[in-house]
């Protein structure tokens, strides 16, 4: 008999997990109370897990395994969002909740781990099948890495994973460094680093509505779009972690994966199937495509910004240097903005804009595809020289998809206004979309790394942004040139009307 | 020309659409958003409990927001159709705009039943999936029937609820063979039965173990039942899909509810005792809750697809074949 089960119905049945064990380092952290484990909560509550699911937990707080389920109880309660803790669920969950207390550091853990791992193999038949998380400092992934192999944990009688969070390097060398050490231990094709942006529903309905559509892809070329605007604003500031983000800055935490991978998914070529080696290739491709900016141009094509303090309604909000935790003579961008270029056939010549920042006026996320102006104006009036036609991907909040065109105004005479055409998709689709942590984590436990990004996008991500990275820090800024609760620096709005372009304002 | 003219019930639409608009808007500047993914048409019977549908349809306008068109059988009656048209609407969690979706109910005799594709079919929303839920037994046996399936993309119907289930798959059988999409809501009865099955033999330990003829049983509490059918052809086709001959019997007015395969020394039964499904494994059992689904549940799962189904069409040219052979 085949290998495959006969009696699956994948128009009906869900995807399910098959029995393995999921270890988190750094199961005492941020991270795993609001994201990890509600997301891992919510699979067991839509039955998506297998009775032979558990979880090991470790990190270097001592704790018991009562303990640990007594606080992951807490979290998931505290952080799912929208689903309730159904005590017969949390009861089958639970009991599959395990701890081991150590240093990432010590090879006693990792020791104590693959004995925790070898009982569960027992007692819940995991088929050997094992998914490390590491959700620790990105210091400590080599060695979690190093660790894992020292002990052997990285072989068994079933699949081995890695899931790698971000950041990946806080450059190309440490990025490249990072992977080779990665690679001592897992092969690529075992290595997932995570990207959530890329689990968001509207990011991955990015795909649908531009291979799933006839119409819309003879026109997604540099003959049709003049211009595209990618933005990801935040109208908070860091909100306890200044510490942290005085390292990165805006540029590295959010342009260098996020927004890169999004680009690349508005931008890549249609992959010959949805399988994850033709996804990933395309979008690598289009990361590859992207020209590494010189010195002059990036003066030119970055700009960099920090907010300073303001008064936001009727509240007092300090400037980022006056943040806990950052430094007052701080030069880490808040803020920043960049217009990019593919060099390849279908893009050379467009402008892809993207920003993003702290304390804008709104949190919002989309995408703006400028289309060219009609050729001729025939009409007169105030609409005469025609208002270009405009498609939004809203990602967040109120994910949605808008087309912008003109329409005549009822009444006599052809007086034109443009008119916007929604697609709601909370209102199309009324049921609950996953987080983004659920699908990602979904997938990787069913070995599908569509989602997830690969070594040499990392790498051609970096080649973009390094150089602007480097030419930054050699110049030093004039800080603060924001106010908190505005769309950033003017030289932002600068650089695009060199082009005759303005931001939109969501 | 039809009683009801098919423009008159547009034109309400848009009146009720201003005046659904003009309301909320004066109580919130947000105003209403149109909702529309299908027409979902609706053929009951009037003694079917209007507020127990009534509540079934809400529910789904959330997940399947659509133009609902129920048509409402009066049985004897004057050659008339009669019309009304109202908004169900709906705040999302945490958001102002109302989602509001049409209903439309349309009363008929069945003497009456001839005129009404002429009205509905103006009224389906164009370039949309058009569902047609049949809740009237009867209906399937009348004359009437394939001119009304014809007007849905996708027609679901419950053979549980027919008098006779061997005629019932037969009829279904037969319509499918003319093209016509079916769904049967005793089939996605046995989802949760047919998922945990299928859990199964997710472990490769068990797969391997059907290496040899096997014997499929299913028992039923009542008569022969659909459900039995399908669930026996099902396994059936699924085993001989992975080269597994099996030899079948389905039994009836038994005392007890299950499933089996027997491979020889492998043995895998579902049960179900009191809410719950048993799903044993070579003397292992594991407990799972099997709430009764209710028409809400049913539809959900139904309205999900909107193409072809290749398990069940299967499932039900076999199961109609059993029915034949085991015809008394």
């Amino acid at each position: 008999m085949p290998g495959e089960n006969p009696f699956q119905d994948p128009l009906r049945f869900e995807r399910r997990i098959p029995p393995c064990a999921v270890v988190i380092f750094g199961a005492n952290g941020d991270l795993t109370k609001r994201k990890l484990l509600p997301a891992l909560y919510r699979l067991a509550y839509d039955r998506r897990l297998s009775p032979g699911f558990a979880i090991v937990g470790t990190s270097r707080t001592p704790l018991t395994d009562d303990q640990f389920r007594a606080k992951m109880k807490e979290a998931v309660t505290a952080f799912s969002e929208d689903t309730p803790l159904d005590e017969d669920v949390w009861r089958a969950f639970g009991e599959g909740l395990h701890y081991v207390a150590g240093d990432i550091g010590d090879a006693a853990l990792f020791q104590r781990i693959g004995e925790k791992l070898a009982h569960l193999d027992e007692t819940h038949q995991t088929g050997g099948n094992v998914l490390f998380y590491l959700s620790t400092q990105p210091s400590q992934y080599a060695l979690a890495a190093q660790g894992i192999g020292a002990a052997g944990l990285q072989h068994g009688a079933g699949w081995r994973r890695l899931i790698v969070e971000k950041p990946f390097g806080h450059d190309l060398a440490s990025a490249r460094e990072l992977s080779d050490r990665l690679h001592d231990v897992f092969a690529e094709s075992d290595v997932y680093r995570i990207d959530h942006y890329l689990g968001k529903e509207t990011v991955q309905n990015i795909l649908a509505f531009r291979f799933g559509n006839g119409i819309f892809e003879p026109l997604w070329n540099r003959r049709y779009i003049n211009h595209v605007e990618i933005t990801a604003a935040e109208s908070i500031g860091v909100e306890g972690r200044g510490a942290y983000y005085q390292e990165a800055g805006a540029l590295a935490d959010m342009i260098q994966n996020h927004l890169l991978q999004v680009m690349a998914t508005i931008a890549m070529e249609p992959s010959a199937s949805f399988q994850a080696t033709s996804v990933r290739d395309e979008r690598s491709k289009l990361l590859r495509s992207m020209k590494p900016m010189k010195p002059d141009e990036i003066r030119m094509h970055a700009v960099a910004g920090q907010y300073g303090p303001a008064r936001i309604g009727d509240e007092d909000v300090p400037g980022f240097r006056q943040e806990p935790g950052v430094s007052p003579g701080s030069n880490t961008d808040t803020y920043a903005a960049v217009t990019l270029f593919v060099d390849n056939w279908r893009w050379a010549g467009v402008p892809f804009y993207v920003r993003t920042g702290k304390r804008l006026p709104k949190r919002v996320t989309e995408i703006a595809i400028h289309f060219n102006q009609a050729p001729l104006a025939i009409f007169d009036g105030e609409m005469a020289d025609g208002t270009p036609n405009l498609l939004i991907v809203r990602i967040q909040p109120e994910e949605g998809i808008s087309l912008k065109f003109l329409s005549k105004r009822p009444g006599a005479g052809m007086k034109l206004r443009p008119v916007s055409m929604d697609f709601n998709y909370g209102s199309s689709f009324g049921e609950r979309s996953p987080s983004a942590y659920e699908t990602l984590l979904l997938d990787a436990l069913l070995g599908d790394a569509t989602l997830y990004t690969r070594q040499d996008m990392v790498e051609a991500s970096w080649a973009v942004v390094e150089p602007i990275q480097n030419a930054w820090h050699a110049d030093g800024f004039e800080f603060p040139n924001y106010a908190a609760g505005t769309w950033g620096p003017a030289a932002a709005d600068a650089m695009l009307a060199r082009r005759g372009h303005a931001w939109r304002k969501p | 020309m039809p009683a009801t003219p098919p423009e008159k019930i547009l034109k309400e639409l848009a009146d009720l659409w201003v005046a659904t608009s003009k309301q909320e808007g004066a109580e919130a500047a947000q105003g209403v958003l149109r909702a529309c993914s299908m027409t979902l048409i609706v053929i009951a019977e009037d003694r079917d409990d209007p507020s127990a549908m009534g509540e079934t349809i809400a529910a789904l306008m959330p997940e399947h927001p659509a133009r609902t068109i129920v048509v409402r059988l009066t049985g004897d009656g004057d050659r008339s159709i009669g019309q009304r048209v109202f908004a169900q609407c709906w705040t999302p969690f945490g958001q102002r705009r109302q989602i509001c979706c049409e209903q439309i109910e349309i009363t008929c005799s069945d003497a009456s039943l001839a005129d009404v594709p002429s009205v509905v079919l103006p009224l389906e929303v164009p370039d949309l999936p058009v569902i047609l839920w049949c809740r009237s037994p009867r209906l399937l046996d009348m004359a009437e029937f394939r001119p009304l399936a014809r007007m849905g993309w996708r027609v679901l119907v419950d053979s549980g609820a027919m008098p006779d289930a061997r005629t019932a798959l037969r009829h279904l059988a037969d319509e499918g063979s003319r093209g016509t999409l079916l769904g049967d809501l005793a089939w996605t009865r046995l989802t949760r039965w047919r998922q945990i099955l299928a859990q199964i033999f997710e472990d490769p330990r068990n797969t391997s173990s059907l290496a040899g003829p096997a014997r499929i049983t299913v028992s039923d509490a009542g008569v022969v039942t659909t459900r039995a059918l399908y669930m026996a052809a099902w396994m059936a086709g699924a085993l001989d899909s992975a080269g597994v001959g099996a030899t079948v019997e389905v039994r009836t007015r038994a005392a007890q509810t299950f499933a089996e395969i027997a491979c020889g020394a492998f043995r895998a039964r579902l049960e179900r005792e009191d809410g719950h499904l048993s799903a044993t494994v070579n003397g292992l059992s594991q407990c799972t809750l099997l709430p009764k689904p209710d028409d809400y549940l049913l539809l959900r799962e139904e309205l999900g697809i909107s193409g072809r189904d290749p398990v069940f069409e299967k499932t039900l040219a076999s199961a109609a074949r059993f029915a034949y052979a085991t015809d008394e």
